[in-house]
């Protein structure tokens, strides 16, 4: 047993979960917060399309949605033709941005619910006005609450990462298997779990910090 | 010319009918207490003058001005233009919690664009400094007391040079010997010329700051005169209990 050779390996694969994870967190946080928006807008059609979505996103397994965004788009009448991923990368990175948006939108949408209407009040008596109200007053405490939810929803994320072996992709489970197949030594599997273990540590420990920091 | 005019008043919450009919008129610079027990309409009447509550009926007129006209209001930027000499100071103090003391009096004079971020620092100073908190201009609220988290929300409302301050309870969130700083800070600003309503249960200070006295029951106002005679010969029932139940 060669354990910086695994390790070696291994890492390529974690830079893979990792870069899998940074496009993840990057996009579906604005996406999720858009959502929020959609969902919370006093367009009654609008937020229930929304709703809809978040329903759907949320009550099927991401593996499934991971699959559909490669193999089924393709298969939809009419547009279908125009939806072809080749790279399996973007596909599935586009089922997890989808997915997580779903999920950070539920959690922002907590946060905006638990401002006290006291701050709108506030707001609007010194002549601050709705937009401005949002941005500067409601959001600001909105991140602040909706903080330890990111935190525990990041974390998941990152184990979760680990699906995307199942489109073949080199990430650090896809990796430590291959390791396991061609040595039959079972121990890989406690180093890949040892680089979950740092990874979702550090994320842990930053989140502390952005709490700290936001603390008011 | 009042600077406060309400007309005819109506409001409901569904079914509840809270205002029912309420005429009032208030001068410039006056200072009315308005007393009642709860849930008679006291904090729901405030707030209609400063567009919190829509009523369904009547007339409320600001500086002159139509906020509401029969039950009719113009548009958000007319509102907004209309009350801007208008600020409110509420039981829960509102602060932002994200912004240090001196955000919270900046923030909205410099997203109107009131001055020079110098200036407006400047007049964040001065403001702090009348309700004697000047020390605390960088710290968050949430380290102040309940005293001086009141103080700073009345230096917020402050900040726009209102002719007008509405108070809602602006003591009753504190603890008893905290409200002492609060009143005084009140009872000073009375006598700038700001018009100035105040709903609370402090009989001692409605009777030695207000000029005036409502008394709200059930919706309606049952009583509006002196404190003197408010206190001494009340002419309504209503008001003669309530003022024996809280004076003991
Ligand atoms: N947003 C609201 N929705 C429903 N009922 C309300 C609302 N606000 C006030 N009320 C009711 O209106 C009545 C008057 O309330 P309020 O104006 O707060 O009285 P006060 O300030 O004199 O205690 C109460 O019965 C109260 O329950
Ligand atoms: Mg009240």
């Amino acid at each position: 047993m060669d354990l910086t050779a695994w390790i070696l390996q291994m890492l390529t694969g974690v830079k893979l979960t990792i870069q899998l994870f940074i496009v993840t967190i990057v996009l579906s946080i604005p996406l999720g917060l858009v959502l929020t928006f959609l969902k919370m807008s006093k367009n009654t059609a609008l937020s229930k399309v929304i709703s809809f979505y978040i329903l759907i996103m949320r009550g099927t397994p991401l593996l499934l949605q991971i699959f559909f965004v490669y193999f089924g788009l393709p298969f939809i009448p009419v547009v279908g033709k125009y939806l072809v991923i080749d790279d399996r990368f973007t596909a599935g990175a586009i089922a997890f941005i989808l997915n997580y948006a779903a999920y950070f939108a539920e959690i922002f949408r907590g946060g905006i619910l638990s401002v006290d209407k006291g701050q709108y009040e506030a707001a609007k008596v010194l002549g601050i006005s709705d937009m401005q109200t949002r941005f500067r007053i409601v959001m600001p405490q909105m991140f602040r609450i909706s903080l330890p939810a990111v935190a525990n929803e990041t974390i998941i994320l990152l184990k979760d990462t680990a699906l995307i072996t199942t489109l073949g992709l080199s990430d650090l489970l896809k990796v430590t298997n291959t390791i396991v197949n061609r040595t039959t030594n079972v121990s890989a599997y406690a180093v890949a779990a040892a680089f979950y273990l740092i990874l979702s540590y550090i994320l842990s420990a930053l989140f502390v910090k952005l709490e700290k920091k936001f603390d008011f | 010319m009042y600077e406060i005019e309400a007309k005819n008043v109506r409001k409901s919450f569904g079914s509840l009918e809270v205002l029912k009919g309420i005429d009032l008129n208030i001068s410039k610079g006056e200072i009315v207490a308005v007393l009642g027990p709860s849930g008679s309409g006291k904090s729901t009447f405030l707030r209609s003058l400063i567009d919190l509550e829509t009523i369904e009926e009547g007339t409320v007129k600001i500086a002159g001005e139509y906020l509401c006209k029969d039950g009719k209001y113009p548009h958000n930027k007319e509102k907004a233009r209309i009350l801007s000499k208008a600020g409110m100071v509420f039981q829960h103090f509102n602060l932002f919690p994200h912004m240090s003391v001196k955000k919270n009096l900046m923030c909205a004079p410099m997203l109107n664009k009131q001055g020079t971020k110098e200036e407006i620092e400047k007049l964040a100073f001065e403001m702090l400094k009348k309700v004697g908190l000047e020390d605390k201009l960088d710290v968050m609220p949430s380290t102040l007391s309940g005293g001086q988290k009141q103080r700073v929300a009345i230096a917020r409302a402050l900040m726009r040079d209102p002719e007008i301050i509405l108070f809602d309870e602006p003591t009753s969130a504190l603890d008893p010997e905290l409200t002492g700083e609060v009143l005084n800070v009140i009872a000073d600003l009375a006598k700038e010329g700001i018009t100035m309503v105040i709903v609370t249960h402090e009989m001692g200070f409605a009777r030695e700051v207000a000029d005036r006295i409502i008394f709200m029951y059930d919706g309606v106002v049952t009583e509006d005169d002196t404190p003197e005679v408010i206190f001494n010969h009340p002419k309504n029932e209503r008001t003669r209990a309530f003022i024996q139940s809280v004076i003991k």
